[in-house]
């Protein structure tokens, strides 16, 4: 019991011994670019203005200011780096809290599910998929890593093969929880939409199914031969 | 106090159900969106010093006349493949500086989600999801496709 004491008092020791720290090239380098990053030294040279990109005070920036008071919120114009996106950022905060409510309600009286039904018919057709792989695809729209891993349990489970996993991990693949992702972080450019806002929801919807698509056609057709001692 | 005791048995209040969903919502906003945008942001200020922004812009201006975008857009296409909230930070702060339009940016909501994250969701979604590695690439092109074809729906039919 001592030894096993003094053995791990050896170590911290050890630990602890200056000589043993290794610091190689990298951490030396890591060490002057931290210097020259915080020093201020970067905005000094006139003629190399671009060396400004490497200086914490520039990439911090500025708030923006309220110049016409009345119309600017409190976001304010002109505001750049950090600080700018983090008051921007902030602006969005409200936008995102509403949305995700008013999807979780939705979702509540079942909206997702009456979308699961209305889904499961087109699956097979459009890509050869069994209709019990709709949850996980239904799921995907609002979760990745819920989707993945239900997609995991019906290939785990022996329920799908591994070329309609590959189907499904396309349709997952391009434009992964979708509709969550597009309420939380398409709300940033939402004012600047020049179409009704789910007019891109619904386009990028369809084309997950082109690219799955087109993925199982690739599958059918190039890679043919991997596929052969499935039924 | 009646009204604690109801909260707690009734989850099927829509009002408490919203609660959830905005808090949920903030917890998103706070962790995922505000780092996101602030990450963007000093990216996009780093860009456009060393002139990368000019530079990408001049140099891929033509390829992107098809979508209708300016040249400088391909920076917002690049980072959208590394991650969405990124390129929408990017994608805002251009729009607020001028070098994007509100066309601009309804020809790019499309590409924010369809080519969006492609390599965090390599790990988090075609890695779980044990799709064998093989195929990877196929279903990278894919999403290639989608977004490309997508956007030039969007620049030629939806957004005129």
């Amino acid at each position: 019991m001592k030894e096993e004491k003094d053995a791990k008092q050896q170590e911290t020791i050890q630990e602890l011994n200056p000589e043993q720290w290794k610091a190689g090239p990298k951490a030396f380098i890591a060490l002057i670019v931290a210097v020259l990053f915080f020093s201020g030294l970067m905005v000094k040279f006139p003629d190399m203005k671009w060396l400004a990109a490497f200086d914490f005070t520039t990439l911090v920036g500025n708030f923006g200011v309220i110049k016409n008071v009345g119309k600017d919120t409190f976001v304010g114009s002109g505001g750049l780096g950090a600080r700018g996106g983090f008051m921007f950022a902030l602006s969005l905060v409200p936008s995102v809290m509403f949305a995700i409510g008013c999807i979780e309600v939705l979702d509540h009286y079942g909206a997702i599910r009456a979308a699961q039904r209305l889904l499961t018919p087109l699956l097979k057709p459009l890509l050869g998929l069994p209709g019990l792989t709709g949850l996980a695809l239904i799921t995907d729209l609002q979760s990745t890593d819920a989707g993945a891993a239900l997609t995991k349990e019906l290939y785990d489970n022996k329920l799908i093969s591994k070329k309609e996993l590959t189907v499904m991990g396309s349709w997952q693949y391009s434009g992964a929880g979708l509709i969550n992702n597009y309420f939380m972080i398409g709300s940033a450019v939402f004012s600047y939409l020049t179409v009704p806002l789910l007019l891109p929801l619904i386009l990028m919807f369809v084309f997950k199914f082109i690219g799955a698509i087109y993925v199982r056609i690739i599958l059918n057709t190039v890679y043919k031969e991997d596929f052969k001692n499935e039924q | 106090m009646s009204n604690n005791a109801q909260s707690k048995h009734q989850t099927n209040n829509p009002f408490d159900i919203f609660i959830i969903g905005a808090r949920k919502g903030f917890n998103v906003a706070i962790n995922n969106l505000v780092p996101n945008i602030l990450m963007a942001y000093a990216v996009a200020q780093v860009l456009q010093i060393m002139g990368v922004m000019k530079f990408l812009g001049d140099l891929f201006g033509p390829a992107m006349v098809v979508f209708g975008l300016p040249g400088e857009a391909v920076t917002v296409i690049l980072t959208a493949w590394l991650s969405s909230s990124a390129a929408v930070g990017l994608a805002a702060n251009m729009a607020a500086n001028g070098l994007l339009d509100a066309h601009a940016i309804t020809v790019l909501m499309p590409c924010f989600f369809l080519l969006g994250a492609q390599l965090q969701y390599m790990g988090r979604l075609l890695g779980v999801a044990d799709v064998p590695k093989k195929y990877w690439p196929l279903l990278m092109s894919a999403s290639f496709l989608n977004a490309f074809c997508a956007m030039l729906l969007m620049n030629w039919v939806f957004a005129r």
